[in-house]
């Protein structure tokens, strides 16, 4: 299937800092697709690439299989890094303008959108009293206008309180159960986990690993036992076959297998049979957060 | 291009210093020609010797056809107001950040410029109506009896349109590159009222008049003093004659600068990082 964005070896430098360092991904149709890093780590910048805001050094992109172009961008619902609007214009007044660029939506998809964000009471009044958190959801507002298939969200969830953060969890959730393809930087790890299907993760420019969530987060099972003696228990389970490294966290006991290849019930039978009791058993899906900083700590030490 | 259009004008209807701009200009022309008027009248009136000389020398400015060249020569004196709305416009896009905004919904960085081109062709032509109006005004009330003769230096019409958007262009160009508006105002104010005014009058005396190449004099030139300036003595009519002949050369002068400036906006939009 052809994907909705592809990058090949995006470059990109401010005088000397070089801010990507050749990037190449391919975002598939449908995929949630979370671009991550720590601040400065480029997603901005490779954002603003794909939506020619900024001109690459080198490399390409595609859109939907064709070179980026005003015919692509009309087709994509964005939010980029900050809310973007004329001060002095209503909700309402600035989504014409959208709309009047875009092509997307219409009168009554206007108000639509204002509703799905819950700004309908506040349509009218100018978007410089809106406070932050308004401000943001009328972007989302403008990046929805017309129901695009693809949507692109720079930290979606900015200067939202944690009740907008929900909803609008939800709502990505909703329109990913609708077929649609939605790339979304942040760095808010947790966000991410919630509801991306693939991450990219970037580190000072460069790629570090993409692919879906399962495959990125879950490159081992771990399994978390405890009993009422730690130290025994340790010794004990080192005699278990098939781990790759055991890890004594607190007074717990952490086994890393090879994906796929952990069995609970014989964990558990083999602790018995030796004579320890578990009070407790685990099976640990790595998170997103532990996933991350060891990428980007072994980058460093890589570096 | 008619889209485009209708895109700036969703912009600019709401936006209250446009309005308030049109409202200041729209008193301002009337305002500094009326006061010439009365200055005019002043001299003229009266059963005095001097009146009556005065009256020689000067003839009816206001009059038609004279009008016409009259009131776009004081008028002009103005540019100064649109030019402040044009760079507002203009820093606006750079503050609100939507310059960037409407790339990302999908117009292409020329389209961008276009729009602008349009932004500042709307404004000349709505400067250069309120001059038409203000010249008839004063062409028929000053004295009606050259009534006839409306239909004389029409020329004065386009000359003001393109002398109003060369300028305007300029002002635009400057707040298209600084970005800031205040930066801009300032460094278009000091220029237009200080620097190329020192310039061009240093120029005339020493320098064999090169100043008539600086930036805003190329297009002060399409709209010389009226005749009523030269009617003093020899050597003000034949300079008044001289400036009237150049005419038709700064007319080609203003449209290359005019171009020039619009092709240096095209160039570096499509280029730069927003």
């Amino acid at each position: 299937m052809q994907p909705v964005l592809s990058l090949s070896g995006l470059a990109k430098s401010y005088g000397k800092i070089q801010a990507l360092k050749g990037v190449s991904f391919e975002v598939p149709e449908g995929a949630v697709f979370g671009i991550l890093g720590p601040n400065g780590s480029g997603k901005t910048t490779l954002l603003s690439i794909i939506l020619d805001i900024l001109k690459a050094d080198s490399g390409s992109f595609a859109w939907f299989g064709e070179p980026g172009s005003p015919a692509t961008r009309k087709r994509i619902g964005s939010l980029l890094e900050t809310p973007n609007f004329y001060h002095y214009l209503s909700a309402v007044d600035n989504l014409n303008i959208t709309h009047a660029i875009s092509g997307r939506g219409d009168k009554t998809d206007i108000d639509r959108v204002l509703e799905i964000v819950k700004l309908t009471e506040r349509k009218r009044s100018r978007f410089s009293s809106y406070s932050l958190g308004m401000k943001q959801r009328l972007a989302i507002a403008a990046a929805l206008l017309g129901d695009p298939q693809v949507l692109v969200f720079d930290e979606p969830t900015n200067g939202l309180d944690p009740v907008g953060i929900a909803e609008i969890r939800e709502l990505i959730k909703e329109l990913a159960g609708r077929g649609k393809t939605i790339i979304m930087a942040s760095h808010l790890l947790d966000e991410v986990e919630k509801v991306c299907t693939h991450v990219a993760i970037l580190k000072r420019g460069t790629l570090i690993t993409a692919g879906s969530v399962d495959e990125v987060l879950a490159n081992e099972d771990i399994v978390e036992i405890a009993s009422a003696d730690t130290a025994t228990l340790l010794e004990l389970v080192k005699g278990f076959p098939g781990y790759t490294h055991i890890k004594q966290d607190g007074n717990k006991v952490l086994l890393y297998f090879p994906i796929g290849t952990a069995k609970l019930a014989e964990v558990n039978r083999y602790c018995f049979e030796k004579g320890a009791t578990l009070s407790h058993l685990y099976a640990k899906k790595k998170s997103l957060e532990a996933k991350f900083f060891e990428l980007t700590n072994e980058n460093t030490q890589n570096n | 291009m008619i889209a485009l259009i209708k895109t700036e004008w969703l912009k600019i209807k709401k936006y209250p210093a446009f309005w308030w701009m049109l409202g200041i200009v729209a008193l301002t022309y009337p305002g500094i020609n009326a006061i010439s008027f009365y200055g005019y009248t002043k001299a003229t009136t009266g059963k005095e010797l001097t009146n009556n000389i005065a009256k020689m020398l000067l003839g009816n400015p206001f009059a038609f056809p004279e009008t016409w060249h009259s009131v776009a020569y004081f008028s002009s004196f103005f540019v100064l107001l649109p030019s402040i709305l044009v760079i507002m416009m203009v820093t606006n896009e750079y503050t609100f950040r939507t310059h960037r905004q409407n790339i990302i919904d999908g117009w292409s960085r020329s389209e961008f410029i276009t729009s602008k081109l349009f932004d500042v062709l709307i404004i000349s032509v709505i400067v250069a109506l309120v001059y038409l109006a203000v010249a008839l005004f004063f062409g028929f009330y000053s004295d009606s009896t050259f009534a006839n003769r409306w239909a004389e230096q029409l020329q004065y019409i386009p000359l003001f349109l393109l002398q109003t958007f060369a300028q305007l262009s300029i002002a635009f160009m400057l707040g298209y590159l600084i970005k800031k508006a205040f930066i801009a105002l300032g460094v278009f104010l000091f220029y237009y009222l200080i620097v190329e005014n020192i310039a061009v009058q240093y120029a005339r005396f020493k320098m064999d008049d090169i100043g008539r190449f600086l930036p805003f004099e190329i297009s002060d030139r399409l709209i010389p003093a009226p005749a009523f300036f030269s009617r003093f003595g020899k050597d003000a009519k034949a300079s008044y004659d001289h400036s009237i002949s150049i005419i038709p050369e700064h007319v080609v002068y203003s449209i290359l600068l005019t171009g020039l400036i619009w092709l240096i906006c095209y160039a570096v939009h499509k280029k730069r990082d927003l």
